[in-house]
């Protein structure tokens, strides 16, 4: 393969595909932290989590949010399948503040609830971050 | 023979018809279009998926998930049935609910009783008069499904297979085949065919993948998201078949009414000529008359 310092992006929605291009860098939110891609990076097979999906090309940055899904990368091509992924300018900030609101006011009766509240605050705090950033 | 101002009167309001009817053809020309691109714009990410959900199946050594297991002792199941919001769309309705009675009265011969979530308003009408029970699913949805409206029903019917509520899961709704072809179809969302796993060939399977974390836990989030995903390109489906289903009726009704317009344009001409005829028998019988 020719020597080449980027490689192929594609964020795929079940919607529409968001992005395609390509990277320099990749930092994708896996399940179970942040998690960086190169050019020439093993194969890969990711479970996503809630996160910021950051994509550096030779043409800019881009700054998605991502809500779960999968991640893929072979032969320098990095796939990344969720249900959800918006851009900065897609993020409605008055739906996602009353999104935060609600969040805060979620039950906390069991473990299962506090781990929805929580990945709901999450949702909502990186969302927010993003539409500032 | 009506008069000639009759038949004048008469052509005018079918003129009037054809300009409605026409246009509705445009409108649903260019939705079509919209739906049909939206329809396209879910295929590479079912593509995706069902590549990865073969590639992790290649390495785990017998793919068993609640979502495959049939469950045979449970003398219930679920179907969704789409249909349209608005008519005047020729057969659309009649044959997705003619193919839906038709699988529902099988499914209660055989002793399975189903819950019925249906989707459009007319359905809904059409079961209320024939006095079924239905849940009306989804009123809000549009011509736009997004997933984010599909997504809380898919993983409600998940949930009852699961639980074991529900032994299957079918959805009624028109295929889309090409834009000639478009076909009322039962599907299979739940349990998933074996087919979900293994259906695509592909050269990859040798690639290493590093898996986090390990396929088994990758496979059991992978299959809720394909049938989540099926369900989905149902929807867009329907809707991309509804809108040419409009478009060929409304072209139906536009040919009519030109036809019809030809046809009184016809009685007219007929019409007036008779009537100068007997004019000038009047003329000249009057002429004669007075020699």
């Amino acid at each position: 393969m020719a020597k080449t310092s980027t490689f192929h992006c594609s964020v795929i929605t079940p919607e529409r595909p968001v992005l395609e291009c390509e990277a320099s860098f990749v930092s994708f939110p896996a399940h179970d932290g942040e998690m960086g891609a190169l050019v020439n990076r093993g194969p890969l097979v990711c479970k996503l989590g809630i996160g910021a999906l950051r994509v550096e090309s030779p043409e800019g940055k881009h700054t998605l949010f991502v809500d779960g899904g999968f991640a893929q990368i072979a032969d320098n091509h990095l796939t990344i399948l969720t249900e959800q992924a918006k851009k900065k300018d897609e993020i409605d900030v008055a739906a996602v503040n009353a999104l935060m609101g609600e969040a805060r006011s979620m039950a906390t009766a069991t473990v299962e609830a506090v781990e929805a509240k929580s990945d709901a605050i999450k949702r909502a705090a990186i969302q927010i971050k993003i539409s500032k950033s | 023979m009506a008069s000639a101002r009759i038949i004048v009167k008469r052509r005018k309001t079918v003129r009037n018809i054809r300009k409605i009817t026409r246009t509705m053809q445009l409108i649903a020309t260019a939705r079509f279009q919209a739906a049909l691109a939206r329809a396209t714009a879910s295929k590479p990410y079912t593509e995706r998926l069902a590549r990865l959900v073969s590639d992790l199946s290649s390495v785990t050594e017998e793919v068993t998930h609640p979502l495959m297991r049939p469950a045979a002792d449970v003398k219930k199941s679920a179907m969704v049935v789409i249909t349209s919001n608005r008519g005047l769309c020729g057969g659309y309705n009649s044959n997705v609910l003619r193919t839906a009675l038709s699988h529902l009265k099988c499914a209660e011969d055989a002793g399975i009783s189903s819950d019925v979530h249906m989707v459009g308003k007319k359905g809904c009408n059409y079961f209320k008069f024939l006095g079924r029970e239905f849940d009306e699913t989804l009123p809000d949805i549009t011509d736009k499904p997004r997933f984010d409206q599909i997504e809380p029903l898919a993983n409600d019917l998940m949930g009852r297979f699961v639980a074991g509520e529900i032994a299957s899961v079918q959805v009624c709704y028109m295929q889309f085949l090409s834009a000639g072809k478009q076909s009322a179809t039962v599907a299979q969302l739940l349990p998933l065919q074996q087919d979900a796993v293994e259906g695509v060939e592909e050269t990859s399977h040798n690639t290493q993948y590093d898996f986090s974390p390990d396929p088994e836990a990758l496979l059991a989030d992978l299959l809720p998201a394909t049938v989540r995903i099926r369900l989905f390109q149902c929807f867009t489906e329907a809707i991309a078949s509804e809108q040419i289903a409009r478009m060929v009726a409304m072209k139906a009704a536009t040919e009519a009414a030109g036809d019809m317009i030809t046809s009184l344009t016809r009685q007219y001409n007929r019409a007036r000529q008779t009537a100068i005829t007997m004019e000038l028998l009047d003329i000249v019988g009057g002429a004669n008359a007075l020699d």
